[in-house]
């Protein structure tokens, strides 16, 4: 379904990503873990359209969207769930969902059925529905980022540290529901710091360190993998025979 | 036919290389960060980890030689802490450091997923039962099929060293389907149901899968008639898995490579030039999912030519020829692997004999059968009770280290010899 390969960004002197491949077939929950400063963030804007390449391709669903625009992306059914200013706080939860539509120019009556539907996955939104988005709670801005994103109907779905700042048992809530839209039929390609979680809910997954992939296997299978509790846990080793 | 990974196994081609094309990304990051080795032939060579953008560009980067390995002697080639390794491995009959090889859990179930392959791909399903007949304590890859019989279901017999007659008769008494074995063991099977007045079609046997030495089309013929079996080669490199590489499928058209683990180059053995499509030469493989032990372009020194035609069998996986010629001394007597620098070895340490010697070989349906040493011994080591003790000695010398029994022959001073065959 999605198909990266061999891309090379940089931030003004600095490169960010070298010659990173990746692929996400359709049906998987795909992960990216990876410390701080990694490049995940900066790997999934460059998918999105948001970050130049300075070399390489990115094909989803057949077709090259490397030279697209952010929109036209998303028109593709490829939606990014961002890390920070995920939702525009001043405007009502509500406006927010619609917004998420924006692109589809649906009519009145289809887009309250599909704004029905997310307020069945997430209740609470529909409490919150004529507040301003802004004073939610992290969780409910969280859940209210997710269903803005559904309201573009995704194909793939690309989630920015979906966890991060939420209490732990709204996340454990959180990944939940990625593994819940994920058997409704999206596509995921997760970026996460919370390695364990995101490795348990995923299909596969690719470890990234300094702009590079330097690991990749079944999600299952990573969670006990030295390099990755290496990389995340700073167990290191001084020998390669200790043991 | 079926196929074990039909979606891996008969991926379209261009699919295939992009899936390589990112599985190299990945296992140069990992090689270049973790095995200093890799890290100081980049240097060396000027080479940063970013210049290898495809596969294209591997040829850039120098060959890994079976000398680098016993130079990074025990460790030194792992590119995982050994908490990440659950077997350590090392081949016999090797000379000078030894060498050995870690596999992570992840590494084995794939070694294990490729025999499967190999298995299906030959019609092998879970109703066979698999006799093998290898030497579970020389050949490590005897183990192996165990793993990938047991992952399809199929049944095991690990018959392992016992003798011809009683082969024969698990064969008989268990309905083995399967005979999995060297060639010559084949053979040494055929001679004995002859002796015993035994006909193949009081066997079960449908298939048989062969390997661990080089063995004609002329041979495949003798086994297929005297056990009433479709023959089929396998392929493996002890360095890397032995067997999984490689191994034929129903068509018998060449073994087919599993390129979505190991990726194929061949070489002039002379000049290290990459060789095109169809032309002979060694055949050089990178791994590029292997964890603990990742090997770049590592040089097999196994002659052969490489085929990416489609393949009646619906694989589109390369096609290797039938490897019967090394690029090195190497010999391979009864699956066992000989260096002659393992000789020299072991001849340099017995007082009074050396360092001439030469070696014959007796073949047997054109495998190599037997082997016989001829050594130069010095005049006083030639007296009486001397001789028969040195003799002994040289012997079981010789034995121990190949693992092979070898006639040994000596001859007084270094006048040229000429050895008749055995």
């Amino acid at each position: 379904m999605l198909k990266i390969k061999n891309i090379n960004a940089v931030y003004g002197k600095i490169q960010i990503l070298h010659r990173t491949s990746l692929h996400v077939r359709e049906g998987e929950i795909v992960s990216l873990i990876g410390a701080n400063g990694a490049g995940k963030t900066t790997l999934l804007n460059a998918i999105s359209g948001l970050h130049p390449l300075e070399s390489g391709g990115i094909l989803f669903l057949d077709r090259e969207i490397q030279d697209m625009k952010p929109d036209r992306i998303v028109g593709m059914g490829l939606i990014q769930v961002p890390e920070t200013d995920k939702i525009f706080a001043p405007l009502t939860v509500l406006e927010n969902l619609e917004l998420g539509a924006y692109l589809r120019r649906l009519d009145r009556h289809v887009l309250k059925t599909e704004i029905e539907q997310v307020f069945s996955l997430f209740p609470i939104l529909r409490d919150r529905g004529g507040r301003a988005a802004g004073t939610l709670s992290g969780g409910e801005r969280q859940m209210l980022a997710f269903g803005r994103a559904l309201m573009g109907k995704p194909k793939l779905l690309l989630l920015d540290e979906p966890s991060l700042g939420l209490a732990p048992v709204i996340v454990s809530e959180m990944f939940r529901i990625i593994e819940s839209l994920n058997k409704m039929g999206t596509t995921i390609l997760l970026v996460e710091q919370n390695a364990r979680e995101a490795l348990r809910i995923s299909n596969r997954a690719y470890v990234m360190e300094t702009g590079r992939i330097i690991l990749t296997g079944a999600g299952v299978e990573l969670l006990n993998n030295e390099e990755v509790k290496r990389a995340f846990l700073g167990t290191d080793y001084k020998e390669k025979w200790e043991r | 036919m079926a196929l074990f990974s039909p979606e891996t196994e008969t991926m379209n081609r261009c699919e295939l290389l992009d899936l390589q094309n990112e599985r190299l990304g990945i296992l140069i990051n990992h090689a270049y960060a973790n095995v200093r080795f890799y890290r100081n032939q980049f240097d060396a060579a000027g080479l940063n980890p970013d210049d290898i953008k495809t596969l294209d560009d591997l040829k850039k980067i120098p060959f890994t030689t079976r000398e680098d390995l016993m130079d990074n002697y025990p460790y030194g080639m792992f590119a995982v802490p050994l908490r990440d390794v659950v077997r350590l491995q090392f081949p016999l009959g090797h000379y000078g450091n030894p060498i050995v090889i870690g596999y992570t859990r992840e590494d084995l179930k794939i070694w294990r997923e490729l025999v499967a392959r190999i298995m299906v791909g030959v019609g092998i399903t879970e109703h066979d039962i698999i006799q093998v007949a290898f030497n579970y304590g020389l050949f490590m890859g005897a183990f192996r099929f165990n793993q990938g019989a047991e992952l399809i279901g199929a049944a095991v017999v690990p018959a392992s060293i016992a003798p011809a007659d009683v082969q024969i008769r698990i064969m008989r008494d268990f309905r083995s389907t399967v005979l999995v074995s060297t060639p010559s063991f084949a053979l040494h099977i055929i001679e004995t149901m002859r002796t015993q007045g035994i006909d193949p079609k009081e066997l079960s046997l449908k298939i048989g899968l062969f390997g661990a030495e080089p063995w004609p089309e002329s041979a495949r013929g003798i086994i297929e008639e005297g056990l009433g079996i479709k023959a089929y080669d396998i392929y493996g490199v002890t360095e890397l898995i032995e067997p999984g590489i490689s191994g034929e499928c129903t068509e018998k058209a060449g073994l087919h490579i599993f390129e979505d683990h190991f990726f194929p180059e061949i070489i002039d053995p002379v000049t290290g030039q990459p060789l095109i499509e169809g032309e002979e030469g060694e055949l050089v493989l990178t791994s590029l999912t292997t964890s603990a032990y990742p090997l770049l372009r590592y040089r097999t020194h196994d002659r052969t030519a490489l085929c990416t035609k489609p393949c009646a069998c619906g694989r589109t996986l390369v096609r290797m020829n039938r490897t019967f010629k090394r690029t090195d001394q190497m010999i391979s007597v009864r699956g066992i692997n000989v260096f002659p620098e393992m000789i020299a070895e072991v001849l340099s340490g017995i007082e009074g004999i050396g360092p001439e010697y030469s070696l014959a070989i007796n073949q047997h349906a054109g495998m190599n059968d037997k082997l016989k040493i001829c050594v130069e011994a010095s005049p006083e080591s030639m007296h009486g009770e001397n001789e028969a003790a040195l003799h002994e000695k040289v012997q079981s010398a010789l034995r121990k280290a190949l693992g092979l029994r070898v006639q040994v022959e000596m001859k007084k001073g270094s006048s040229l010899f000429l050895v008749d065959m055995v």
